[in-house]
């Protein structure tokens, strides 16, 4: 169809002209991303780790969240989280080097992913503390799906790892982007019968967060 | 319910509408609970204004640098290793995905909601094709259940009570609810999809935005739906239209900050995708092929006829749940795609404004609309525009004409138009009951709904005259 890119092309240049320096054009562009405290919503004068917990965990998200000093703790946070829960001691653990070598003794781990999974664990690579969300990037160690089948989702994400607004994490992930960013807030939900929010459309039903690491001051 | 009819019947689907008080109840119970919920995030949102300034910028200034950021785009998506098509019409579009549906011998296909797909007619195409459609977004799986037509942008099974759909899903689910808990059907429409969204053979999404500088498309759903459909199938198909363009993924944000507090309340979709191409070497995950259709399907008309303002649109719905006429008819009787005050502008784009005159009449001008609407589009003012084009057209009915004719006639001739009113004052008195007018001749067309106030005995202007301090 390059009859069409040449016909839409050559009408957009009629209506508009032919475009401007690429430079100029990326001038206006910055200024457009310019004096961000106006244009987005200031954080509570608090850590971002406690920011960033109770967003997670207010209403409108309806997350759950726990803070354990080390990631080596994070297995039994899991462990906690299946009992509490009355789910079966086994989950599909991400194949994420960093949580391949924790010690999940108790838990029987899967690889694969099944369709109707109970549990998945796994490790977000950024947290935004302004909309409490997780930000994973699809590659060899993080399946997307890992994040979308299971009905429990339980994810670890570092302290040091939560920025402070959604441009934050465009600034800290610059570079040749992933072939699937996913940020994620909470979990799944819908509100297309009358309105009424309920959780657990497609994507998980439940999702639990341990938040690694001291906070810094 | 029934099948709504086409834009060119507006009035009589409006008149049928009306009558269905299940409908109303319906409307009532998502548009109310959508107008609280984003009146409570932009209370919390002191920063609002500011954003909906910024992002009307934002969306000028991509627009005013089209042919730029298209061809950066296409680059940029190319070199992830997506394939880029371009459709003119919306038949060529269908024709694109058909096409690669085909390619890909594909016998099932899963859809995340686009309205983008809709417009062009998609699901008509595919089942023209014999090719299996599933459609995975909670409201859109509803309607397809229901054999109907999506009755708004961000709630397509709006005009469905919880009742009309528990009865549906007891018919159509292999494993059925028990009761008309929303909670319970959902599950229910969990089970059915599942092996649906693993088993398809291609994945149909929309974008709510393509970014420029990284080629990626993003998709915002509180589903996960989307993620589904683009993940596990081989191919995965995205349509979009050209004026959905962001420079950057910084700029996507600024526009996701007003999109869904302005749609649904919240602060952040909960799952926010951005796709860049297909699977990669290693990857564990994700489509062998990506395939980008950009649709223009009239919106270059749209940079000349004076509707530029309406390419910033970004599809959050606000202005049909604050509209006072969506909020009495329901979307199905504006018959056309989209429904509300954006679909009064959009509609005669698509289908030519003989065939949907009716549509940008059916507006108190109140201007809710446009108090609202995220990226400030002027909506009465481009559907005063229609009016005034619909006149010079001469698509107004004569009766109309002659109408105003007599009253230009008269308001050009002040004189004479004090003495018509001197006179017609007392006469409408004549018909009225307490202070109200039940009926009155060449008044039917509104008292038939309502009655109207007695008007008081002396004309304004008298009035005035009366009462000046030196008269």
């Amino acid at each position: 169809m390059s009859d069409a890119r040449a016909q839409i092309l050559g009408a957009v240049r009629t209506a508009l002209g032919p475009p401007r320096e690429a430079a100029a054009i990326a001038a206006e562009a910055a200024a457009l991303l310019e004096t961000p405290e106006l244009i987005r919503p200031r954080l509570p004068n608090r850590s971002l780790t406690d920011v960033f917990a109770e967003r997670i965990s207010a209403p409108k998200i309806g997350a759950t969240v726990e803070r354990v000093p080390r990631l080596a703790d994070f297995p039994r946070a899991v462990d906690r989280y299946l009992r509490e829960n009355g789910l079966p001691q086994a989950a599909a653990l991400q194949p994420a080097p960093e949580l391949l070598e924790l010690d999940w003794a108790g838990i029987e781990l899967h690889k694969g992913m099944a369709a109707d999974q109970a549990a998945g664990i796994g490790i977000a690579r950024w947290g935004v503390a302004e909309t409490g969300s997780l930000v994973f990037h699809s590659g060899p160690d993080t399946p997307v799906l890992f994040n979308f089948l299971p009905l429990h989702s339980v994810i670890a994400i570092d302290v040091r790892q939560i920025v402070a607004h959604l441009e934050d994490y465009a600034a800290a992930a610059a570079g040749p982007p992933p072939r699937n960013a996913n940020i994620i807030t909470g979990a799944s939900g819908t509100t297309d019968i009358e309105g009424s929010y309920v959780r657990g459309a497609h994507g998980p039903g439940f999702l639990h967060v341990v938040i690694i690491g001291d906070t810094p001051i | 319910m029934g099948e709504a009819g086409t834009a060119d019947t507006f009035k009589a689907n409006a008149k049928a509408a009306l009558a269905d008080r299940v409908l109303k109840v319906a409307i009532d119970r998502t548009t109310g609970t959508a107008e609280t919920k984003r009146a409570a995030a932009v209370a919390d949102f002191a920063e609002f204004d500011g954003a909906r300034e910024r992002s009307r910028r934002l969306k000028d200034h991509v627009i005013a640098n089209l042919e730029h950021y298209l061809l950066q785009f296409e680059s940029n998506a190319r070199a992830n290793g997506a394939r880029v098509h371009w459709a003119s019409t919306a038949e060529q579009a269908c024709e694109i995905v058909v096409g690669i549906c085909r390619d890909a011998r594909a016998r099932s296909v899963t859809r995340s909601k686009s309205m983008l797909g809709e417009e062009i007619g998609l699901p008509h195409a595919l089942a023209e094709a014999g090719i299996e459609r599933v459609e995975t977004d909670l409201a859109e799986h509803i309607i397809q259940l229901a054999g109907e037509r999506p009755s708004h942008i961000i709630w397509p099974a709006m005009h469905r009570t919880r009742e009309q759909i528990a009865a549906l899903f007891k018919a159509k689910h292999r494993e059925p609810p028990r009761n008309d808990d929303p909670g319970a059907m959902v599950e229910s429409a969990r089970r059915e999809l599942r092996d649906k969204f693993l088993g398809a053979d291609v994945g149909i999404a929309g974008a709510n935005f393509l970014v420029a500088d990284t080629g990626a498309t993003c998709t915002v759903t509180n589903e996960g739906n989307a993620e589904l459909t683009a993940t596990p199938p081989r191919v995965f198909i995205v349509t979009a239209g050209i004026e959905k363009l962001v420079p950057s993924t910084a700029h996507a944000m600024e526009l996701l900050r007003v999109l869904v507090r302005s749609a649904t309340g919240g602060e952040l979709t909960q799952y926010t995708t951005f796709h860049c191409g297909p699977k990669r070497p290693g990857d564990a995950d994700g489509p062998d092929e990506m395939h980008i259709v950009l649709v223009d399907n009239g919106r270059t008309r749209m940079l000349t006829n004076g509707l530029r303002e309406m390419l910033r649109c970004i599809r959050c719905g606000a202005c049909m749940n604050h509209c006072v006429v969506y909020r009495q008819i329901g979307g199905h009787a504006y018959g056309s795609v989209y429904p509300g005050p954006m679909g009064a502008v959009l509609t005669p784009v698509f289908e030519g404004l003989d065939k949907s005159r009716d549509l940008v009449h059916a507006c108190t001008m109140n201007g809710r609309c446009a108090e609202v609407c995220p990226v400030m589009i002027p909506l009465p003012t481009l559907l005063r525009g229609w009016r005034d084009r619909s006149w010079r057209e001469g698509l107004e009915p004569a009766s109309v004409r002659s109408g105003i004719g007599v009253w230009r006639f008269l308001a050009t001739r002040p004189r004479l138009y004090r003495l018509a009113t001197r006179f017609g004052l007392p006469a409408m008195r004549l018909f009225s009951r307490r202070g109200w007018i039940r009926s009155m001749p060449l008044a039917g067309g509104w008292t038939e709904y309502r009655d109207m106030p007695a008007p008081p005995a002396r004309s304004f202007m008298d009035q005035y005259r009366a009462r000046r301090p030196n008269a």
